[in-house]
């Protein structure tokens, strides 16, 4: 029954991968690239991950495919969907090297090789048990505690474990807004698109106050993380 | 709950996910198509993740979640490149009036 499951979501995933891959209009891309989004959140339901489902659902549908979708809105193509994908003599080359890539990654997976004494890992289909009364070890218990209740041994981790990472993290995620926000912020000075020919001078009279601006924003705003 | 699922399928799935979306960098020429596919490799990587974490033992000293700790900072480096790429990319489109991977050749000899 769940390896029924596994299939059908599986299939549904590809699928949606090709459609996200080969759909001329770029919103429909879109749309298959949420529901790819949605079948990797299922597959993370069967790995026994449901935090992580619930973190790809928030952080992916309902961040990262509307900032795609209000960049495809904004760069709306002037030539038409036609050309959102490269001409006929380029695809066999991209095919190839797709297929071979999967053909190395198969054959990567089906010719594990595996530590003395123990059987490769692409043979194992049966995962570590949770079971509370399996014997009941100590890294049985570990497991149970991380899967059952996995929002709070993440938190757990986090602070202890991962905080130089989570740090960082954050970090990043402080100086990625700003970068986004300086990157928006300049074509402010420049409403109207100007012609190609007067451009250089344009942006050397408008140069010095985003210039100006920009580091010390940065500057002003990434120093209180650290 | 002791599931029948091989790891290998988990495994075939990403790896096809991945090609699908290198073959999608590849033959794409709008940007954000681009940056579409590379969000599919992406969470094919987080599968691989996620199903190690779950088939295998951990070693002692990695804590017991450290695929899905992974995976979590791959979801948050990827949200990072999405918001920057989506300011290049219009800030490149207000430039050269096109979103066309191959229009942005003005550092080409």
């Amino acid at each position: 029954m769940v390896q029924f499951l596994f299939l059908v979501i599986a299939a549904l995933g590809l699928l949606t991968a090709l459609g996200t891959v080969l759909a001329r209009n770029l919103v429909h891309a879109a749309l298959f690239l949420v529901a790819f989004f949605f079948t990797v959140a299922c597959q993370f339901v069967l790995l026994e991950a449901e935090f992580l489902a619930a973190l790809q659902v928030l952080v992916y549908i309902g961040a990262v495919a509307i900032i795609l979708m209000f960049g495809i809105m904004l760069t709306r193509n002037i030539q038409g969907d036609d050309t959102t994908i490269v001409s006929g003599a380029w695809k066999i080359p991209a095919l190839m090297a797709g297929l071979c890539v999967f053909g190395v990654l198969v054959f990567g997976i089906n010719n594990a090789v595996a530590p003395a004494g123990q059987s490769p890992w692409s043979e194992s289909n049966m995962r570590p048990s949770i079971a509370a009364d399996a014997g009941s070890s100590k890294a049985t218990a570990v497991r149970r505690e991380a899967v059952n209740n996995m929002a709070r041994t993440v938190g757990n981790e986090l602070m202890t474990r991962y905080v130089v990472g989570f740090e960082v993290a954050g970090l990043l995620l402080t100086v990625a807004l700003v970068g986004a926000i300086a990157l928006a912020h300049r074509e402010e000075d420049a409403p109207d698109a100007p012609s190609r020919g007067e451009q250089p001078a344009r942006r050397a009279s408008a140069s010095p106050r985003p210039q100006a601006a920009g580091p010390s924003l940065v500057a002003s705003e990434a120093s209180p993380p650290n | 709950m002791a599931s029948d699922i091989p790891l290998n399928w988990f495994l075939y799935f990403a790896a096809a996910s991945f090609s699908i979306g290198l073959v999608g960098v590849l033959i794409r020429r709008n940007a954000i198509a681009v940056l579409m596919a590379i969000e599919i490799m992406l969470n094919a990587a987080n599968v691989n993740l996620v199903a190690f974490w779950r088939y295998g033992n951990a070693p002692a000293g990695a804590g017991p979640l450290p695929g899905v700790i992974l995976a979590l900072f791959v979801i948050t480096v990827a949200a990072a490149e999405v918001a920057v790429g989506i300011g290049l990319i219009l800030l490149c489109y207000r430039r050269w009036h096109a979103a066309d991977v191959d229009r942005y050749d003005s550092m080409s000899g």
